[in-house]
């Protein structure tokens, strides 16, 4: 195992092109330093318009930045040629807010999961794929028949759990969580909130979660990044942070929450 | 005890398409000043109930049930009419999405004068109108009412925008405020201070409010009192204090084990089996069996009781579970 951080920002800011439409909301980052070391779950925390999001595409190289750096294992992702590149995809999973806009409709939910091993574990044979596949959907909490079945057949605390199936398929060593709660009913939530606590229990499993809810921040990360206005206003400890904050905005945003 | 403001009885909701009923004999009363919530998930039926019963919902009507407000027994012919008209006069009505419920080619001053016009026809002039227009929008934390009379809705955010909705039904001070979800759309910080303005109005002008939301922790530090339903039917009405310090409908306790709260920790929280009853489950058995912790063959057979005229609190379960007064 290498001693480098997982994913190591330094200085990385970000601006957009002017947005006439989008009044007094800031998109843009501006000198973000996050360390992720493995093994760890770091909550990144913020109101909508915070730049939460931005942040997770960055570091799933779904955009890309204007200044700063980002090493991933220690290598510059700036530098990366084609192949490294297409590696990196199997490296870093992420499982987005909307899982009704997130998997292919037209795609069996097996068909879904399989993608990823089909593409960067060649050598896998289809029995062995299937046989992934079965074992990937129990552990997410499915009965093994899903497979056979297509993406609207499912409700959406389902369809989150066949989103989290699809991205440890490939066994990512970060995993990007992008406020994977927030779309589904309060009971639901609760049953994927408990999902995850039994993955990174189970699995060795390094993990960004990207969120607006304090307490669910609180309950299931290491470490927490409070963002506000593009900028990193606070970190540490999840539970520190969280009950005694230093910063006035972490302060307030606590103050707030039911 | 007080006479109650707006009371419900029995009240079925069914869609006028294929005559379902949604929403099964629903019995609720508010009292005068009383901060009240409804809190149910997605499907529950709690929007549909609350837009029907005031007229605002065009493809479902009420069925059966009675509907009183400020000692008025609406009448069952022209219902939606009549209970349409009560609202904007004695009855205001903030809607979920401050996004979409402003007119976005007028101007927010217009937009709270034109509520009064309509709802006492021109009696103050247009100076006066005017003046108090702009005394409501101070009156919910609008920085430079004056100003902000002449802007377009589009000039505010999401927070502003939603005091703008709650300025134009207050304008008309009435006895009751019907809140769908207003914060849902909100950020943390807003959300309370919106919640808070509703709640202090409550307590200065003795207005009901009544609170709809799925977040049953922001209801349970809000409200006096929370009815709760699931599969459009009405499993409990309870005090708020009493969530998580004594027993109350099994629902209403897995609901309230759900939610991450502060004081919570993840041995706190325990996650409901299976997946949400959608509303028109109907009155045979309870809709929450097939999750239930409690659950006993009883539960699926049994007609479901009416909130008859209990005072404070009422619980539908079938073993009796959080009945005790």
């Amino acid at each position: 195992m290498s001693g480098h951080p997982i994913v190591s920002l330094k200085g990385v800011a970000k601006t957009f092109g002017k947005r006439l439409l989008v009044q007094n909301r800031s998109f843009a980052l501006s000198d973000i330093d996050i360390t992720v070391g493995r093994g760890e779950v770091v909550g990144i925390l913020g109101e909508s318009g915070s730049g939460k999001s931005t942040v997770a595409n960055i570091v799933t190289r779904l955009t890309g930045f204007d200044a700063g750096t980002y090493l991933f294992d220690g290598a510059d992702v700036s530098a990366f040629d084609k192949k490294e590149g297409f590696r990196f995809k199997s490296r870093v999973q992420i499982v987005f807010q909307d899982p009704y806009g997130s998997l292919n409709p037209r795609a069996t939910v097996a068909a879904s999961i399989m993608e990823g091993l089909v593409l960067h574990r060649p050598e896998m044979d289809k029995a062995t794929r299937r046989a992934r596949v079965a074992q990937l959907l129990d552990e997410v909490g499915l009965p093994a028949d899903c497979g056979d079945r297509y993406p609207h057949e499912f409700s959406g605390g389902q369809r989150q759990r066949i989103a989290i199936a699809r991205a440890l398929a490939v066994e990512p060593e970060l995993l990007v969580l992008d406020e994977p709660l927030s779309s589904l009913d309060v009971s639901i939530q609760a049953q994927v909130l408990e999902l995850f606590v039994k993955l990174i229990g189970e699995r060795d499993l390094t993990i960004i979660f990207i969120s607006h809810d304090v307490n669910v921040v609180r309950l299931i990360c290491d470490r927490v990044y409070v963002m506000h206005q593009g900028r990193i206003v606070e970190e540490g400890s999840a539970e520190d942070v969280l009950t005694h904050p230093r910063n006035a905005y972490t302060e307030r945003l606590l103050a707030a929450v039911y | 005890m007080t006479e109650a403001l707006f009371a419900m009885d029995d009240v079925t909701v069914a869609l006028r398409s294929n005559g379902r009923k949604m929403v099964t004999g629903v019995g609720l009363s508010v009292k005068p000043g009383e901060a009240f919530g409804v809190v149910g998930e997605s499907g529950s039926g709690k929007t549909l109930l609350t837009r029907t019963v005031f007229g605002l919902q065009d493809d479902a009507e009420l069925v059966s049930g009675r509907v009183r407000f400020d000692g008025q027994l609406l009448p069952e012919q022209g219902y939606a009419r009549a209970a349409r008209k009560l609202l904007g006069g004695r009855i205001g009505f903030v809607p979920q999405d401050p996004f979409s419920s402003l007119n976005p080619t007028m101007r927010v001053g217009k937009q709270i004068t034109e509520a009064l016009y309509l709802a006492r026809g021109m009696p103050m002039g247009a100076q006066r109108t005017k003046a108090r227009a702009i005394e409501v929008l101070g009156e919910v934390g609008i920085p430079e009412p004056e100003l902000a009379f002449n802007q377009f809705p589009d000039q505010f955010s999401g927070g502003m925008r939603q005091r703008i909705v709650f300025a134009i039904a207050l304008a008309q001070e009435p006895k009751l405020l019907i809140a769908d979800e207003p914060t849902t759309a909100l950020d943390a910080i807003t959300q309370r201070r919106v919640i808070e303005l509703m709640l202090g109005r409550c307590r200065s002008h003795g207005m009901a409010l009544i609170l709809i939301s799925h977040n049953l922790e922001l209801l349970r530090q809000s409200v006096d009192r929370i009815a709760v339903l699931y599969g459009g039917q009405l499993h409990n009405i309870t005090h708020a204090d009493d969530i998580g310090s004594r027993t109350v409908h099994p629902y209403t306790e897995a609901l309230f084990e759900c939610i991450p709260s502060k004081e919570k920790t993840l041995a706190d929280i325990r996650a409901i089996p299976g997946e949400p009853v959608g509303a028109g489950f109907g009155t045979k058995g309870c809709a929450f069996a097939s999750r239930c912790r409690y659950a006993e063959p009883i539960c699926r057979e049994t007609q479901l009781p009416l909130n008859g005229d209990q005072p404070g609190r009422f619980s539908a379960c079938l073993l009796g579970r959080g009945a005790d007064a």
